[in-house]
Parts: C-alpha cells; structure tokens; sequence
C-alpha cells in the first residue's frame, strides 16, 4: 500500500510557531495527539458526530478529526493546552471545575473550547445559546446540566466574562 | 462533638483542574518508546467452527511484529462469574469456534495502525457455518441450535439456557384466587450500548524484567489483574495493573476484555509495548453491549390496593457467553422485591445463550428494565382500582426495619418519605388528574406526569470483596493517601479525600490521593456494585483514624497532657482547656520518629460489607445477604406527547433520593443528572439495531444518545437517614446506578398519564407512538 507523501506545513499552535511535515492524509487531530503529543484533544468516534475532538481554528470551533493536518496551514489553532495560563485556569476552565461541569473529563477539553468560542462571539448567551452552541459535544457523564450552569457562570450574565 | 469539616460539603472535585486543562492521561492518552499498534481480527459469523487460520502472509509482512492465534496461549476459560454451577465459559481468543460476530480470533501488533491493519487483512481463515439463533425465546425452545454442547446444563432439556435463578415464598396461586384483580403484562427491553466516550483502549508492556505493565481503561485494576494473570498462567505478582484517567465507563469496562489479553499476549511475544484502541464503530459492533431483558409479571392486588401475590418471570439474552447474564437474572429479582411487600411471590429468572455478543452489566444492571415493568403495572393497576398511583405505592411501600425474604434488614430506609416528598413538591396528584383530562382534550401537545421508584443495593460480596487504605502522615504534616480505588469519573478520589481530611482534621488540599496501581496501592473493590463510597470510605476513615490517634499520642506525650484533652484543627494540635500549649501536625510527627525507635505515622484501614457473611448470595436460590444498605429513590417525570409527531419531549425529573448520607452533594447531584439523561436516552431513544447477530447502526449518528438540546431540567430532594460520627464506620448507600430506573419508569407512566398510551416496550419511539395514538383513537371511535 502506497502511502501519500509527506508536506511541509507551518501552522500556529496555542500562539507557537510550528513547521511540521506532515502526510497529507492525515487529520488534524492525529497530527497534534500522535506527532505533537498534545493529547489534551481527544477522540471520541473519528467519524465528525460527538465533538470530543473540537479544537479552535483562527477561534471558530472545528472538528479536528475532520479535518486534514495541511487545511490548518498558516492558522491558528488553539487545543485545549493552550487555554490556562501559566497555572492559571481560564475562567471556563474555572467554572467548569467551580460548576461540577466535569465528571469523567473526556468530552471537557471540546466542551470548555466550544464554550470559548460562544464566549468570544456573545459573552452574554441566553440558555438557548448555550444548548445550541453545545449541541454538536456529546457528554454521557453529566446530562449537561451542571456545564449549561458553568458556562452561564463564565459568561457577562453569571458576572463572568470581561 | 465536633462539626464536620468536609463530609458532607460540595467540595469541587480534586481532579477538576487537570480534566479541565487537558493533562489528564488517559489510556487513549498512553504513549511509550517503541510502542506498536495492535489490531483484532474478529469474527465475521455468529456461529462458526474454525477449520483452519493461516498467518503466515500477515507474519511475513513487512512491519509487523507479532500474531498471536489461540495457538500461542494456554486455552484458560474465563468468565464474569466462575462458580461450580456456572464454570468460565470463555476463551480469551477464540480456540475452535467463534459463537457471535466481532469474536476475537486473532491479534497482530504492527508499527503502525494501518499495516496492523493490512496484516488482518492477510490473515486466512476458513469456517464451517453453524446454524445461529439470535432470539432468547427461539433459543429456549429444546429444537434451537445448542450453542455450548460441552457446558454442564443447568436446565434440562434446554439446551441454551445458561442461567436459571428460581425462588419463592408463600403461595401464590392461593394469593391470586383471593385477589380483587390481577392483571398480567410482558415488558420488553432494548439492547443498549453504554456510550463511554473514551473508546476501549489497552497499552500493554511485558518488560525485560519479566513484568506485564498494563494501562487500560476500566472500572478497577485488581480484578483485571487476577483475570489477566489467570488467563496468561502467570503470577499476580508479574502483573502490574496501572491508574489511568478513565473516560467513562457505565458497567462497561468490567470484566476481562479480550483486547486486553491479546496486546498483552502480543507484548509477551515481542516485548515491546502494544497499544490496542477501539474505532468507535468496534466498540459498537464488537464491545460488550448492555444486557436486554424480557419481563412477565402477574400481580395480584386487593380492592384497597394491597399486594397479594405477584409471580415473575425475567427472560435475559446473555449472548454468546454467560457475561453477567447469569448475574442480572439475580439481581432483577433483588429489583423487584426490595422495594415494595409482597407476601406471596414467585420467581424465574432465565439467562440464555444466543449468537449475540456478550453482554456487560451498565448502570442499574437490570434495575430499570425490571423497575420498567414492575412500575408500569403499578400505574396498570391503580387506573383499574381508581387509585392514586402515589397512594398505591404508599400503601405497599417497605417500610424502616424491614426484613427482606434474604435475611437483609432493609434499616433505615427512606422509601416512603421519598414518594411523599416527590409527590408534594411537583403536586403530583393535581397534575396526575389533569394529565388524565389532557386524554379527552384535543390539544396537539399534551402534558403528563408520572413517577418511578427503586431500591438499591449498596456493595456485595464479589472479588476482592474488600478494600484497605494507607494514610501516611509526611514530614510536614500533609497526609498521602494510597487506595486501590479507580474514579471512573464518579469522583471517589475526591470523596475518600474528604474522609481522610476529616478524620485527620485538615485541610482536604494537603491530602495526596495515590490510587489504582496494584503494585502500591492495597487491593480495592472497584467501581462497580455501588458500595465504593461505603466499602473503600470506611477504610480510608479506619486508615486516617488510625493515624489521628498514632499522632494525637504523640502529641500527648510532648504536651504533657492526656488524648482526650486534645484538639485538632489545621495541622494543629491543641490542649483544649489551654490552647497556647500546642504542636503542629509537623513538629508531631517529627517527636513519633525520635521518640519511638523511628516510627513513622501509618494508619492503615479495613473494609468487608456483612463481614460475617462468608460468601455472596446465591445466584441459583437467592438466598443468603445480598447487601448491608439499601438506598431508595422516587422520581417524577413531567413529559410533553406531540400526538402529531408521537415525540415525546422530557420537560423535567424531580428526584427525592434517600443516598444515607451524602459525603460530597455536588458529587450526588451530578450521578443525578448523569442518570437522568441516560434513563432519557433508555426510554426514548436509544437501541442497538441488530441482523444476524450484527449491530447495524454502530455509530453516534444512528445511535441516538441525548444530546443538550434535549436536556432535562432537574431538581432533588435530599432524604438523608444516616450520619457521619467519628469513631464509627458510617452508611452511605448507592448513588450512581439506580436512578436510571426511575427515570425510565416515571416516563413510561407520564406518557399514560397525558394520552392513554401504554407502552410496554423501550424505547419509545415516535413512530410506535403514533401507531399506538391512532390506535386508541379508532378505539374510541
Ligand atoms: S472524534 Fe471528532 S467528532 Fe468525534
Ligand atoms: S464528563 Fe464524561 S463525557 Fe462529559
């Protein structure tokens, strides 16, 4: 089996300059977890439908397994690693912990990054934002509940938010 | 005495920020010098005998550094449960058949996934097709293909049976002659999947000293090691299970798992590390399914609503192998008689062996299918008498002391203050008559009210049956704590370090949690069976007790005065009529090492449930004590039924939960929540399609698990009948598996409640729904 060849992409991670080679066939989300080790981005189905994999591309939510490696070229992405600062929690990540937003953990790195992303664009979501912003991550652990009240508490409503 | 500082608090969970900033390592997450893919060849056929298996081209590829068949292992049976009557049933890799499609046939390790995956390719094996049977009532009949010709049989002539749990008391017949009414229903329950979202995963490395390290993502790392060990033919002690973060779990990570034994194997042949993960669609097709039931049930009531007789017959498709199917057609009946009286009863209970896969237990192990049944009957019953449903349960309900036909005193249970509470908060009985007046109505929506109860056992006696912890009191004073317990996202890491802090009267912070590494943590019973919070918790307060009073006599001494006069609070320890004289935890600790010939503080813990019961329950008889603590649960479910498009949309829970005492609220509240949703996914939409014994919708997008914008609102009302005192071990009962129960049950009964629909069968789809709608209409008409 003949496997395609490799290319040589610059991309930024996390606000870090990268130039990576990569195999053309490969996604998103296997370069930063197996090349890069950035395994804070995880997969939950390979097949585009739980969200586990979310990552921020130029701060839009995307699918990382969706997604081929060389299409980030020249973007910005942002995976989970890259939210904290120093030890600091981001206030999602805060709230998500604050909140009991988190049980298992394995849906929170996509979950708190779709969050960001609502954040960013409307700091001040309704509850119907929320549900719908969140709607492509699955979470099997927390019925959402208790990460609908952290990402409230996060945003200008729950005094959150800048 | 002295306020709890951090038992029962919502202390947010230890673990929260390393979740939430991505550093958690889980199995998936695993990553060692040289490691190697491994792959699973899997059955394409349900029932087959293996002629041959060639690998010789997969070997010969290049890339590839080890194939194991059956041929490189000892051929030692395992099963869920291994008993005289039930011996192990199961090959780890199969040796001359396989008896369900995904059975594992052989394993590859390769240094990549994709010639992994093209050595499976190579590999040839030639079957001989046997015939199949895939429906347990088929595969009862004495005519269906035998399955296990060799397996001692436990019902004569059938052949499939694998399981037969029968019990009983009183006289039923009689019980039914003298009732007011019977009624008698047969409830079906769906194949459902689990839904963990870290896939199966396993990175097993067999090292040159000799030692097979393993990382997998389970529910408890002993009982994984003694089945590795038992299957490999080798010591416990060359096996060394290790923590990792855990991406869910629901039952479904119990047990052996065969990819777990075939990179291990594959990592014994080639010593190099090999890491085995599912494909999502693999852990459809090929994981341990949740496990279906079929319930029968005939009751027998009075006209006041009393229970007289009740008769039941649970039917379990265990698939292939027993799995816990032998176990479930146990526990349903603990299900069915735990929480209500009834004076005369029979049971069976039958698990059969079909060419389906084998099946796991998942949250709840059989309490919401057979809570389904029982509950809908109930609601069956009380339309037939004119009755509240609420009344018809109080009027039934077990009540505080009650001694169970096992021997099990049901102590302080809360059951019926549950359903009075529930019921008062959602004003149950105004709604449940409008919900009846929206029948005759012709609103489009309409609204319903229904409510579902259980009762849960708290922790059995199931290898390792017990638990033990180590608290170490460091230099400093900050305390370590060793547990063999794994938080499968419950949060037990969490909660054991409140216990520890509060027997040890410091700050939860300064306790260090080192836990589920079989090499140095002490044996544990695992997440599973409920009794974590109660079994390990009791030794982690023994351990952290038994440190307190190693330092309080070391404090004693250097302050001259006597244990009871002592005081502790933030790694201080004062003399309580005059608090200048005092030591810290530090200075303690240090006096314990210089003045007793170097003895550090250790406290070590010990925890057995019903210690003076030698074994578990009868799986046969029932008889002999299940468990020590039953908790109770009463939920209501308020729907909306859209009679045009048969959705049916769940608008809000309201739990009223008797969980003992709850050691972190926060932490109940989210099982809560969680089983809310699971229940929803059970009752409304969730089903694993199956043809030939071959799952047909094995993803996320034909697999309908709740998603937010179906998010149910959510309320609880805490009936807390235990207390948490020092120097005794305390009661905490089960909180994470039996809620799913009276979701699925509480919804079941809403949607009669708002349109006259009975549904007997889960899930309720809108497209039944419909058919059952225009049924009734023509019925009316
Ligand atoms: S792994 Fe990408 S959506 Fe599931
Ligand atoms: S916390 Fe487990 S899947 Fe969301």
């Amino acid at each position: 089996m003949k496997k395609p060849g490799k290319r040589l992409i610059s991309l930024q991670i996390n606000g870090m300059e990268y130039e990576v080679a990569v195999r053309s066939d490969r996604t998103l989300l296997e370069l930063l977890r197996e090349d890069l080790m950035l395994t804070g981005t995880k997969e939950g189905c390979d097949d585009g439908s739980c969200g586990s994999c979310t990552v921020l591309l130029d701060g839009s939510p995307v699918r990382s397994c969706l997604l081929l490696a060389v299409e980030a070229e020249n973007r910005e992405v942002t995976t989970i690693e890259g939210l904290a600062e120093n030890e600091k929690l981001h206030p999602i990540q805060q709230a998500f912990v604050d909140h009991g937003a988190i049980q298992c953990g394995y849906c929170s790195p996509g979950m708190i990054l779709t969050a960001k992303a609502l954040l960013d664009e409307n700091p001040a979501p309704s509850e119907q934002d929320i549900l719908h912003a969140i709607s492509g991550n699955f979470c099997r652990c927390t019925g959402y509940n208790k990460i609908v009240t952290a990402i409230r508490a996060a945003s200008r409503n729950g005094k959150g938010g800048d | 005495m002295d306020e709890l500082l951090h038992v029962g608090r919502s202390i947010p969970r230890k673990d929260g920020p390393i979740k939430a900033t991505g550093r958690a390592k889980y199995t998936v997450d695993v990553a060692l010098p040289g490691m190697l893919a491994g792959k699973v060849l899997r059955s394409p056929h349900p029932h087959a005998r293996i002629v041959s298996i060639d690998t010789g081209k997969a070997a010969r590829l290049p890339g590839v550094r080890a194939v194991v068949t059956a041929e490189d292992s000892l051929k030692i049976k395992h099963g869920f449960v291994e008993t005289p009557r039930y011996p192990a049933d199961q090959y780890p890799i199969a040796v001359d058949r396989v008896r369900h499609v995904g059975e594992d046939i052989a394993g590859v390790a390769a240094i990549d996934e994709e010639t992994a995956e093209e050595a499976l390719s190579l590999i040839e094996v030639e079957y001989e097709l046997l015939p199949a049977v895939f429906d347990p009532e088929e595969a009862m009949r004495p005519d269906a293909p035998e399955i296990h010709p060799n397996n001692p049989k436990v019902d004569e002539p059938y052949r499939n049976i694998g399981g037969k749990t029968a019990t009983s008391w009183g006289d039923t017949e009689r019980a039914f002659a003298e009732s007011y009414l019977v009624r008698e229903d047969k409830f079906y329950c769906q194949m459902r999947a689990h839904g963990y979202m870290e896939p199966q995963a396993t990175v097993a490395h067999f090292d040159y000293s000799g030692k097979l390290n393993v990382w997998t993502s389970s529910m408890g790392v002993f009982l994984k090691r003694a089945k590795l060990a038992k299957t490999l033919g080798i010591p416990h002690s060359s096996v060394r299970v290790l923590k990792t973060y855990v991406g869910g779990a629901f039952g479904g990570k119990i047990d052996l798992f065969h990819h777990e034994y075939i990179a291990s194997l594959l990592s014994m042949k080639c010593h190099l590390p090999v890491k085995i993960v599912y494909s999502r669609e693999e852990v459809f097709k090929a994981a341990r399914p949740a496990q279906p039931l079929i319930v029968r049930i005939k009751t027998g009531v009075a006209k006041d609503g009393e229970i007289l007789g009740q008769e039941i017959e649970a039917i379990n498709d265990s698939g292939a192998y027993h799995g816990s199917g032998v176990v479930v057609i146990f526990l349903a009946w603990g299900f069915a008689m735990a929480p209500y009286r009834a004076p005369n009863l029979k049971y069976e209970g039958y698990s059969v062996y079909t060419n389906n896969l084998v099946r796991a237990p998942q949250r709840g192990h059989g309490a919401p299918k057979m809570r389904f049944a029982v509950e809908s009957q109930f609601d069956m019953i009380a339309e037939e008498l004119g009755m509240d449903p609420v009344e018809f349960r109080l009027r039934n309900v077990r009540k505080p002391g009650d001694i169970l036909p096992n021997g099990d005193s049901v102590k302080k249970f809360g059951l019926s203050e549950c359903i009075e509470r529930v019921a008062e908060r959602t004003d149950f009985r105004n709604r449940h008559e409008a919900g009846k007046r929206e029948r005759e109505t012709g609103a489009t929506v309409k609204r319903g009210i229904g409510i579902g109860t259980t009762a849960y056992f708290g922790g059995s006696l199931i290898y390792p049956n017990s638990s033990s912890a180590i608290v170490k009191l460091n230099d400093d004073g900050s305390v370590s704590l060793l547990t063999g317990a794994l938080d499968i996202g419950q949060g037990c890491e969490t909660i054991l370090c409140q216990i520890a802090a509060e027997e040890l009267r410091m700050p939860v912070e300064e306790v260090q949690i080192y836990a589920a590494d079989t090499e140095t943590t002490p044996v544990d019973i695992g997440s599973w069976i409920s009794g974590l919070t109660y079994v390990t918790g009791n030794a982690v307060k023994k351990a952290a007790g038994q440190a307190m009073e190693k330092l309080l006599a070391a404090a004693a001494r250097e302050l001259d005065a006597d244990v009871e006069d002592l005081v502790a609070r933030d790694k201080q320890i004062f003399v309580g009529h005059s608090p200048e004289r005092k030591i810290s935890y530090a200075r303690a600790v240090a006096a314990s090492i210089a003045r007793d010939r170097g003895d550090s503080i250790i406290g070590e813990g010990h925890f057995r449930t019903m210690k003076d019961v030698p074994t578990h329950p009868s799986l046969a008889s029932t008889k002999g004590r299940w468990t020590e603590n039953y908790s109770s649960y009463a939920q209501v479910a308020e729907v909306e039924v859209d009679t045009e498009t048969g959705a049916v949309k769940i608008v809000k829970v309201t739990t009223a939960h008797d969980c003992g005492f709850p050691v972190n609220p926060a932490l109940v509240e989210g099982q809560i929540d969680g089983q809310v949703s699971m229940g929803q996914g059970h009752i409304l939409s969730e089903e694993l399609r199956v043809e030939n014994g071959c799952v047909i919708n094995p993803s996320f997008l034909e697999y309908k698990i709740p998603c937010s914008l179906e998010m149910v609102e959510t309320d609880y009302i805490d009936v807390i009948t235990e207390e948490y005192k020092r120097g005794h071990h305390y009661n905490t009962k089960e909180v994470g598996e039996g809620y799913v129960s009276g979701t699925v049950a509480s919804v079941a009964n809403a949607v009669f409640n708002a349109t006259g629909v009975r549904m007997k069968k889960t899930p309720i789809n809108p497209y039944d729904m419909l058919a059952e709608l225009k049924r009734i209409r023509k019925e009316v008409s």
